[in-house]
């Protein structure tokens, strides 16, 4: 008890003081997720609204695959990702391995289908008469478009919100693919992970405050979102 | 004619909702469409709004046949407007609302605002103009539907059921609406409902559906 009250209370003076090491891994670990959120989310929102949205064959399949995909582990993606951009591997001359460009990758294979599947979600929460008044009013497909992808933004930008949560408090594909490099490609997790190898608690406690927060700050508007797609 | 309608069939799985011979609808006339529920009353609205495709016949609107191609009806849906029984208002302002199928239209920001304060007034809705669409109660939702439609000068007006649910206040409201904008802009309206005296009301013409099919009349009733 005493080793974690004591480990807390360094911790939360390393915060107060601005630690530059703690500074360096929590903007490694925000850079690297808000990249693959936002490439996950150039590729996951107009995938999931044309699921949602279209009309095809093969379109309940598709739904299922994206639904199994969000049970992937993250060291199966770590694995599969390793798999193309090790030195010997058929990526390997783009040496890619161990770097920030890595993790990205791997994380948006993680995330792609959470932002897919719940924009899929909160456009078939639209209610069908937005379509069908959009249409008689003279719109054209893509105006109609317009007006459902408008009426679920709330939902979408949950969506989004969801899976930056998830890509931040990941560690699996940041160990495998970062390899954990200090300044480079060290993330909150992955220090996390090594301090508590070291038995160095501290810094491992503050990183774990800081995630804390950030996932409480995230819930908060992924909830706050949420809400106004109810109202 | 405006419209004419031959051997019309419209089918969810194998079970035929609509089966119509033969109908003619007058250009500048108010129809009322009665039936009990489950008649194809819907149905028929929606594909005199070129919102559904027949499964066979044909539609004639202006003496030409309609084909059923996207692009073909988004111009017929230009001239023909549809407010659904339960009708749905965008996110936003009753401004927006309204202006929404004049944008579509590309007519110019000066003219929307005309249009849109006017169309307001006519259905007794101007101090509602900034007003939360998704705040208004089910009269006022109601009557905003009729002023998003009518924005547009629609040659044809399809109401499903414009007063149901409606306290009496906003039921005359919209029969008063629907009747002037019928006489003085020549608007040929179709609605449905199941109340004999809007009928006697508004209505030049009545057609009765029954399982779908075109009847002489109904007993009141059933409806």
């Amino acid at each position: 008890m005493e080793l974690l009250t004591d480990s807390f209370l360094s911790a939360i003076l390393l915060i107060a003081s601005l630690d530059p090491e703690v500074l360096s891994i929590v903007w490694v670990s925000l850079k690297v997720s808000g990249i693959s959120t936002l490439f996950a989310s150039l590729m996951g929102v107009p995938l999931g609204f044309l699921i949602a949205y279209g009309s095809f064959k093969g379109k309940r399949i598709l739904i299922i695959c994206l639904n199994t995909m969000l049970a992937l582990p993250t060291v199966v993606i770590g694995l599969f990702v390793y798999s193309f951009i090790s030195r010997r591997s058929i990526l390997g001359s783009l040496d890619l391995l161990y770097t920030q460009k890595a993790i990205v990758i791997g994380q948006i294979i993680l995330i792609l289908p959470i932002v897919a599947t719940l924009t899929i979600a909160a456009i078939s929460r639209i209610d069908e008469r937005y379509r069908k008044t959009a249409m008689t009013l003279g719109a054209n497909r893509r105006q109609t478009a317009c007006v459902i992808f408008r009426e679920a933004r709330f939902g979408i930008v949950a969506a989004v919100i969801a899976a930056f949560g998830r890509v931040i408090a990941e560690v699996g594909i940041s160990m495998m693919l970062g390899g954990n490099a200090k300044g480079f490609t060290r993330t909150m997790t992955t220090a996390m992970a090594l301090e508590y190898d070291k038995g160095e608690f501290i810094l491992a406690v503050a990183l774990g405050i800081i995630l804390l927060v950030l996932s409480f700050g995230i819930n908060l508007i992924f909830h706050f979102f949420q809400g106004r797609t109810r109202t | 004619m405006l419209y004419v309608l031959s051997k019309i069939t419209r089918k969810y799985g194998s079970r035929t909702v609509l089966d119509i011979h033969l109908m003619e609808i007058e250009q500048g006339k108010i129809y009322a469409l009665l039936g009990p529920n489950g008649a194809g009353k819907t149905t028929l609205l929606n594909i005199l709004g070129f919102l559904e495709a027949p499964a066979t016949g044909d539609i004639f609107y202006h003496s030409t046949p309609v084909s059923f191609f996207e692009s073909y009806l988004q111009n017929l849906r230009m001239e023909v407007v549809m407010i659904d029984q339960h009708p749905i208002l965008f996110t936003g302002t009753v401004y927006k609302n309204v202006e929404f199928g004049l944008k579509i239209r590309g007519i110019p920001q000066k003219k929307r605002e005309i249009i849109i304060e006017e169309t307001l007034d006519l259905v007794g809705m101007s101090d509602f103009v900034q007003a939360r669409a998704h705040r208004l109660s089910g009269g006022e939702t109601q009557r905003v539907a009729l002023a998003r439609a009518l924005a547009v000068s629609p040659e044809v007006l399809l109401c499903d059921e414009p007063t149901s649910n409606l306290d009496v206040e906003n039921q005359a409201a919209i029969i008063n609406t629907l009747k002037q904008i019928n006489e003085q802009r020549k608007i040929t309206i179709m609605f449905t409902t199941h109340y004999m005296y809007q009928v006697s009301l508004l209505a030049h013409h009545t057609f009765f559906l029954d399982h779908g099919k075109l009847v002489p009349e109904i007993h009141e009733n059933i409806l």
